[in-house]
């Protein structure tokens, strides 16, 4: 339980999307819309942000064809959003949350809201800004063989424990 | 054996079986999101499915020109603009404007209570409301030559059922004696409960009485031959014209009812011939067998039959008149309530059932002798025939429950406001019996009034 | 309330039945001073229009209607200006309607339907033809009615609510941290960091 719930990963987010130096200029002149989400409750503070999933219901639930996975990782064309909300009733994490666009306009001069949510920072060459300015460093970015080396550090760790239980054992039947 | 009461029409319907749901003999068939079908060797046509049904013939989905397709395979008038649904029942009023048109014919007609508090709604008046005088109003300007009363007829029920109990606790009859007002029910208790029959009185129900009164006493009053005339009668049911074409229903010489509309049904035809309903006056129904008391109306609500049977049984047994006319003991909504009612020395216990599901633990108990009751009113709507499936239907189900309480109200609020209240008081059916009938349980009586339901359910 | 964003309604496809229950209430709701339409069948004169079209599959079954989308095709595309945003809504004025159907063609999602329109228990005049009227018809979430969407209200399997994305969202990401936590307290290399 490293997150102490300081939001920095929210204005990482922000400033990696925006390419700007938000603190230096108007705050009217960006749009601040963290794709993650601090949540804090009784038990935990962490960011909530989007799994990623193999089978997106969000990608499911969109008709106008603006999610996809792109190198495993699923992304939101907004130029294609329509803003009819069926992503974000799908996710069951909450992990894609509507934002009003102060830098678009739809074509009749109304206000544009799209579908906004994690895209793993996929223009950024050092990857995910959020990790890179946790000062617990209490983000890490699971990556599919770090997922399968985890399991495999679970399972021979669980052979050490029966084994140790075995042991015990026969000790004690020695006994 | 073809169904001609109750039908699913297999092109409209959704399959989302909310009928299933309130069938209360299982007799709807069918896979989820498909077509659903009655059997009718089961079907007890009480139209409760009718009534829930909401998969409308829809422009959106089946085009512009089905509405009309549909509306002219189930014979009904171009003048009818309400909304078809699969769920239906089959429409008589063709036999009727046949009638009605025939010069040869002298047209009577009779209407259960449940008819009038709520025709009205159908013409958009709220829910519930009372129109018993325009009710009458708009038989007349139908063209009816008579416009008689089923509540005469149940008080006359009273006369004959009361005293059926009275006799059967006396001389150690068959108990409990259970009403057969409601041909629906009696229809589930002889499809399921055969061996069970002797414990339902022999009574025919209110209709079938009037039915048989109207074409041989009330032939003789009114100067027509019995063959010439003919019997319409209004209900609340989509049962009772099954019932009117039962085999043991010929007791004056002929069919003594010759067809039933449905409460819906008599506004279409209203409408078809462009009465308007809401302004008519107020009018009486004709004497003598139009003539009726608080008794008679209460027939129409849970546990109606049996404090109407109390009103009367208590004064037959007694002597004495009932200390409170308001026998609340009996009222209510339960599916199952009973109540112990002193009468006299005689504790008498008895029965309510409403909404047939609720019947099925009752008759178990009957056949495991654990039933211990001398009297059970048995009907099948949710509420009685107030909420029977010829009755105005819905358009939203969430309004039921207003609907139902407003009915009940509205018929409560008739009854306490009638002249008499009590069916033995009724001095047209006192007349019946001194000029005709001679006493209740009489010569007369068993042969135009009773009845052994003895007939195979299948081929009825 | 207003809300930020357009509310819809949705559907557990797992409670829907198909029964239509909705699209009558739907209808009843949007006719009641229009056409004179009561609480009984029978006061309906003119055809039943709903602005939710209840559809069914072998398996599955559900009330399509419209999700009040922030940048709505069916809106961009009207000519006549006709389709709208009330508040956070998206709301056609049947008034204005000529029947091109492009908003049909527009939407997604097949919410939206041309059906009759009737006032006063006669279709309307088409306004530049002889011919009857037609219109645009697609869920306003009941607007005008102050006890809110009726299909919600009668849905006897309680398959439908009105959903707000915002609200929504809030609950599940509370779930998703609290599911965190467990995840965090299971992997032994976090516990050994902490």
């Amino acid at each position: 339980m490293l997150c102490i719930g300081c939001r920095t990963c929210m204005i990482g987010c922000v400033v990696a999307h925006e390419g700007k130096h938000i603190f230096e200029v108007d705050p009217d002149g960006y749009d601040f819309h963290p794709k993650l989400k601090v949540i804090k409750t009784f038990n935990v503070s962490v960011p909530v942000q989007c799994k990623h999933c193999e089978a997106p219901a969000c990608m499911a639930a969109c008709k106008s064809d603006a999610i996809h996975i792109v190198n495993g990782t699923v992304i939101i064309r907004t130029e294609k959003c329509i803003g009819c909300k069926s992503c974000a009733e799908a996710c069951p994490f909450g992990a894609i949350q509507m934002v009003t666009l102060g830098s678009a306009r739809n074509a009749d001069g109304a206000p544009r809201s799209v579908a906004n949510k994690c895209d793993l920072c996929q223009d950024q060459p050092k990857g995910p800004a959020c990790l890179r300015v946790c000062p617990t460093a209490a983000l890490r970015l699971v990556k599919e063989e770090d997922l399968g080396q985890t399991l495999k550090n679970k399972r021979l760790a669980t052979l050490g424990l029966a084994l140790g239980a075995e042991a015990q054992k026969q000790a004690a039947i020695g006994a | 054996m073809t169904e001609t009461y109750i039908a699913i029409d297999q092109n409209l319907c959704t399959g989302c079986q909310e009928c299933t749901k309130v069938c209360p003999n299982l007799a709807i068939e069918g896979l989820p999101h498909q077509p659903q079908k009655t059997n009718p060797d089961k079907c007890v046509r009480c139209g409760q499915c009718v009534q829930k049904c909401k998969s409308y013939v829809s422009i959106a989905e089946h085009g512009a020109a089905a509405y009309a397709r549909v509306r002219k395979e189930r014979g009904l008038p171009d003048a009818f603009k309400e909304p078809l649904f699969a769920a239906h029942f089959f429409s008589r009023i063709d036999e009727v404007k046949k009638a009605l048109a025939d010069p040869d014919l002298f047209t009577v007609v009779q209407c259960a209570p449940a008819v009038r508090v709520a025709i009205a709604e159908d013409f958009g008046a709220p829910l519930g409301t009372l129109a018993a005088g325009k009710l009458a109003a708009a038989l007349r300007r139908i063209g009816f030559d008579k416009v008689f009363d089923t509540n005469f007829a149940a008080d006359v029920t009273i006369m004959e059922e009361g005293s059926e109990l009275i006799d059967r606790v006396k001389k150690g009859g068959v108990l409990p004696m259970f009403t057969s007002c409601c041909p629906a029910w009696v229809r589930y208790l002889e499809l399921n409960y055969p061996g069970q029959r002797q414990h339902l009185s022999t009574c025919k129900s209110p209709q079938q009485m009037e039915g048989a009164l109207f074409k041989t006493y009330g032939a003789k009053l009114l100067n027509v031959p019995p063959k010439k005339l003919y019997s319409v009668s209004v209900m609340p049911c989509t049962c009772k014209q099954s019932e009117s074409a039962r085999p043991e229903m010929k007791d004056s010489g002929q069919r003594d009812v010759d067809v039933v509309l449905t409460t819906r049904e008599l506004a279409w035809l209203i409408k078809d011939l462009g009465i308007d309903f809401q302004a008519l006056p107020d009018e009486k129904y004709d004497s003598p067998l139009g003539d009726y008391t608080g008794a008679a109306e209460i027939f129409g609500v849970s546990g109606g039959v049996m404090e109407a049977a109390l009103r009367t049984g208590y004064e037959l047994l007694t002597g004495q008149p009932i200390p409170a006319v308001d026998v609340t003991a009996v009222r209510g909504t339960n599916g199952f309530r009973h109540a112990d009612v002193q009468v006299g020395d005689l504790t008498l216990k008895v029965g309510v059932v409403t909404g047939l599901k609720h019947v099925k633990p009752v008759m178990e108990d009957l056949k495991a002798g654990r039933l211990d009751l001398h009297f059970v009113e048995v009907m099948t709507c949710p509420e009685g025939c107030i909420s029977g499936g010829g009755q105005p239907k819905l358009i939203c189900d969430t309004d039921a429950g207003e609907a139902f309480g407003n009915r009940v109200a509205a018929t409560y609020e008739h009854d306490r406001g009638l002249p008499l209240r009590k069916s033995h008081e009724n001095p047209s059916v006192q007349k019946l019996y001194a000029d005709f009938l001679k006493k209740p349980l009489g010569h007369e009586s068993h042969k135009l009034l009773h009845t052994t339901y003895c007939g195979d359910p299948k081929h009825h | 309330m207003p809300s930020e964003f357009g509310l819809f309604v949705s559907t557990d496809i797992a409670k829907c039945s198909g029964c239509k229950a909705c699209e009558m209430a739907c209808f009843q709701s949007h006719n009641i001073k229009r056409n004179n339409v009561g609480k009984t069948v029978g006061t309906i004169s003119v055809p039943v229009t709903p602005k939710l079209y209840v559809t069914v599959i072998e398996t599955a079954s559900m009330p399509v209607q419209c999700k009040h989308c922030e940048n709505s095709p069916c809106k961009a595309v009207c000519q006549q200006k006709a389709i709208s945003r009330v508040g956070s809504q998206i709301i056609v004025d049947e008034a204005k309607c000529i029947g091109c159907k492009d908003c049909l063609m527009a939407c997604p999602f097949g919410a939206i339907a041309l059906l009759p329109f009737y006032v006063g228990g006669r279709q309307a005049p088409q306004a530049d033809s002889s011919g009857g009227k037609v219109a645009a018809s697609k869920c306003d979430l009941c607007y005008e009615d102050p006890e809110g969407p009726a299909c919600v209200r009668v849905c006897p399997n309680e398959a439908l609510r009105l959903t707000d994305v915002n609200e929504e969202r809030k609950k599940k990401n509370i779930a998703a941290a609290e599911a965190l936590a467990v995840i965090n307290a299971g992997d032994p290399g976090r516990r050994a960091l902490s």
